[in-house]
This record gives structure tokens, C-alpha cells and sequence, in this order.
């Protein structure tokens, strides 16, 4: 990913409405009685694009924001987000960019991830209730909605990334140009 | 240079792994008043315009998806009509939220009326702003804050029955713990036995409270209404006043009762749901009468 000063504003912006989004209305949806975690899989979507660094780097940045926003403990969702902006990134480093399929299987089995880690630590700090087994049907299901979700969300982040993005300024200087006097214009013939 | 990118890519993991585990652990060491807790306060108070603007701007998109939830749901006994709601989906969807929020209202004043509210406390009326994502925190955020009164450990009601109470506020907004988060305890009271015991949450499962440390051999009968039972031992004080509905007694079996001294209850507020809730404010603040 090349970033420039706009990219880093346009991407600060997109960080910032995502997690807003999320709390105030994905948050407050409900679908089979659970709500979709797309600041997940924005997350997801620029590590898939931009490598493993940049799904890191969101993650944490979008995870803390929520953390504040929410007045919940400092650094849980950041930890859990960051792990899964790094694993797409991965993904993307280590197989390439991922196909429609892969980009599905990743919506859903990274969702299930971020739902794992964030049990883990809730676990991990102490959790003094019984935990019910609706919990493992809400991950799942999220998983499912993630992995529903994952195209159209990528494609949208791609829009908003799109200029900043290696592959696409490559694809830009292979096209050819046409029309009066472009260099790819057939010869007359004789 | 690819080891570089390599070491560089490992690094930066390894710095934000860090710090989310240094903010967690200190988060936890530090008291209420601590640092990582006032810039936290602090980040909420700059983006909470923002939050208010994007909720109601979304809230037609969430209106919108909750309908296709509930029409999914109903879609039995909506084949038949399902062309002509088409045509009206946006106008009912808007006008059912405005009613439905009119009615939650109303309710809300039915519930804090017949003498619950003790004397001296002032109910704020808040929206609900933000809920977590995740079935973890059961926690939400309502768009009134200190400056509307609102203090810690304020009770928070909801139409039908108990909601919460405030556990942080900052000037704008406030943060509401529900009665069905892992640290959630309400010492109630079964209305029809007078038996007393503390209600606290099956965590994930929203719709099921439990009812502990009942009394063996008391006699409760489902369908039994809980309250809140208010105690008050000189100086110590429960910070929720007594007599506010909590849920309704679902399963109350002999051999649960007899080994664990527990029953079940739902709640009557609609926590998922909810759209207002009313804040029990007083002067002095935390809910204590």
C-alpha cells in the first residue's frame, strides 16, 4: 500500500466511521438474534489488500477507538483486532490476494477468529457468571454473517483504498490507451 | 531488503501486541480515576457528537434491516401482503419507529409510576446510543452524562422493568452495566413469597436471569413476579430503591432449588431492544436513598 499524506487521512476517516458505525448501528442490529461485526471485517479487508502490517496496524487502531468509545477495558478489542488484520495480511503476504471463495472463507473463519480471542480474554481476565452455550450459536452465527458480508465489505474498502493500492496503479499503466493517437491503436493496414 | 521488510513487519507486531497487553494489564491495576480511564473518558467526550449525529443519520439503515428481520420472522403471515408492503416499506418502517418509540416512552413512565421512584430523585430520560458488539459487555451507551446529572451507580430503567446501573459517565454520555453482564448482582426479592436473593446473569443468554442464594425450602411458584428488594443496613445501602420489576420466575424446580438455591427468571426489559431508558438520578448521586 503507498501512502501518502491523503491516503492516511482518507484511511483515519474510514477508521474512525467504521468503528462509530458499528457501535450506533451495525451494533444494534439483530439478525437471527446476533448483530454483524463489519468492523471485523474492515479489518479483514485491509489486511487482504494492504498485507499484514496494515491489517495490524487498523486493527489495533480501530479496536482501541472502540474500546474508548465503549468505556470498556483498554486494549481487548484492540488485541483481538489486530490479530485478525495481521492474519488476513498474512494470507495476502503468503498465498496472494485472495479469490471471491477465499475472501468468504476468510469473512467467516477470521470473524469466528476475533470471537475466539475476545472470549479468551474475557476469560482471561475473570468472568464471574456462568457462561451460557448461546454463546458459541452468537460466534457461529457471526462467523456466518461475516462471511456473507465479506465481499461487499471489500469491495467498498477497496474503493476507498483503491488509489493507494500496489496492484491497481500496475493494472492502471498496462492498460492501453485508445482512440485518436493512442499508443495501443492498431497500425493501418496496407 | 526483504529481511528488512520481514524484521521491520515483526517489529511493529511485536510493539502493538505489547501495548494492547500493557493497556489491559494497567487498565486493570488502575483505579476508576486513573489515567488510561480519563483519556478513555475523554476520547468518548470528543467523538460523542459524533456518535449522536451517526446514530440517528444510520438509524433508518438499522431500521430498515431490523424490519427485514421481523418480516423474515413473520413471513407466514406476510405472503400475502408482501407486494403491497413493498410499496410502503420505508414509510412503515419509519412511522412503526416513531410509534414504537412513543410506546416505549409511555411505558416507561407506567413502569416508575405507583410510588417506586423515591423522594428526591430526579429520572433523566436518556437514548440509547451504543451497544457492544459483542454478548461479553452487555453494556450500552446512553447520550446524557454528568452534565445531565447522571452519576456512577445511578439505577437505570427500562419500559417494563430494571435495566442496569451507571458504572462511568463522562460530561455527554454515560455508560449503563445491564443486569445481564458477568459482573451484574441485584439483590431482589420474589413478590408473592417475600423469599430474597441476588439476580445475576447467564452470560450470553439474555433472556435467562437467575435467581441465588434463595433460602432452602422456600416455596416459589413460576410465574412469580421479582423485584428489587431495596435493603438498607445503616450506612450500607443497596443503590437500587426497592420495589422496581425485574423479570418473571420461568423454571423453578425442587431439585435446583434444594441443590443450588437458584431459579430462573426473565427479565421483563426488552435489553436487546430497548431505544430510552430513564436514569434515577439524585443530588448526591450513586443511587443511595
Amino acid at each position: 500500500m503507498i501512502l501518502t499524506r491523503g491516503m492516511v487521512a482518507r484511511l483515519a476517516l474510514l477508521m474512525a466511521f467504521t468503528a462509530i458505525a458499528q457501535l450506533v448501528c451495525f451494533s444494534k442490529m439483530d439478525i437471527f438474534g446476533t448483530s454483524p461485526d463489519v468492523a471485523l471485517l474492515v479489518v479483514i479487508s485491509l489486511g487482504a489488500l494492504g498485507g499484514s502490517l496494515t491489517g495490524a496496524v487498523a486493527g489495533f487502531s480501530i479496536g482501541l477507538l472502540i474500546d474508548c468509545l465503549l468505556l470498556e477495558t483498554l486494549g481487548a478489542f484492540a488485541l483481538a483486532m489486530l490479530s485478525v488484520g495481521y492474519v488476513a495480511g498474512r494470507y495476502r503476504e503468503t498465498i496472494g490476494f485472495p479469490t471471491r471463495g477465499a475472501v468468504v472463507l476468510l469473512g467467516g473463519a477470521l470473524t469466528l477468529l476475533g470471537a475466539l480471542v475476545i472470549a479468551a480474554i474475557q476469560i482471561g481476565t475473570g468472568i464471574d457468571a456462568t457462561v451460557s452455550f448461546l454463546v458459541v450459536r452468537d460466534a457461529l452465527i457471526k462467523s456466518l454473517l461475516g462471511a456473507l458480508l465479506a465481499i461487499p465489505v471489500l469491495w467498498i474498502v477497496r474503493l476507498v483504498v483503491r488509489s493507494a493500492l500496489v496492484d491497481e496503479r500496475r493494472a492502471a499503466r498496462r492498460r492501453p490507451m485508445v482512440g485518436r493517437g493512442g499508443a495501443a491503436q492498431a497500425p493501418p493496414a496496407k | 531488503m526483504y529481511r528488512k521488510q520481514v524484521r521491520r513487519r515483526r517489529a511493529v507486531l511485536l510493539l502493538l501486541v505489547a501495548a494492547s497487553l500493557t493497556l489491559l494489564s494497567l487498565y486493570y491495576r488502575e483505579g476508576n480515576g486513573g489515567p488510561l480511564h480519563g483519556g478513555e473518558k475523554v476520547v468518548s467526550t470528543i467523538f460523542s457528537p459524533l456518535q449522536n449525529g451517526a446514530d440517528r443519520a444510520l438509524k433508518p439503515v438499522r431500521d430498515l434491516v431490523n424490519w427485514f428481520h421481523e418480516t423474515f420472522d413473520a413471513r407466514g403471515e406476510n405472503d400475502q401482503l408482501r407486494d403491497q408492503v413493498a410499496d410502503l416499506r420505508d414509510q412503515l418502517a419509519r412511522s412503526q419507529t416513531t410509534q414504537a418509540e412513543a410506546k416505549e416512552l409511555k411505558s416507561l413512565d407506567e413502569t416508575l409510576s405507583g410510588g417506586i421512584v423515591p423522594d428526591g430523585t430526579d429520572p433523566v430520560t436518556a437514548r440509547v446510543v451504543g451497544r457492544s458488539p459483542t454478548v461479553w459487555y452487555s453494556t450500552v451507551t446512553i447520550d446524557k452524562g454528568s452534565g445531565d446529572g447522571v452519576h456512577v451507580d445511578d439505577p437505570v430503567v427500562a419500559a417494563e422493568g430494571l435495566a442496569g446501573k451507571v458504572t462511568q459517565t463522562t460530561s455527554n454520555t454515560a455508560q449503563v452495566t445491564l443486569i445481564t453482564d458477568a459482573d451484574s448482582a441485584v439483590t431482589a426479592r420474589v413478590s408473592s413469597s417475600g423469599a430474597t436473593g441476588v439476580v445475576e446473569p447467564d452470560v450470553g443468554n439474555p433472556n435467562d436471569l437467575q435467581l441465588d442464594y434463595l433460602e432452602r425450602g422456600t416455596d416459589i411458584a413460576e410465574g412469580s413476579m421479582v423485584v428489587t428488594a431495596g435493603f438498607s443496613t445503616g450506612d450500607l445501602g443497596s443503590i437500587f430503591p426497592p420495589g422496581i420489576p425485574i423479570g418473571r420466575i420461568t423454571k423453578a424446580s425442587v431439585e435446583e432449588q434444594q441443590a443450588y438455591q437458584r431459579v430462573h427468571l426473565e427479565p421483563f426489559a426488552d435489553l436487546r431492544g430497548m431505544s430510552f431508558v430513564k436514569v434515577l438520578t439524585t443530588p448526591s448521586g450513586g443511587g443511595k436513598q
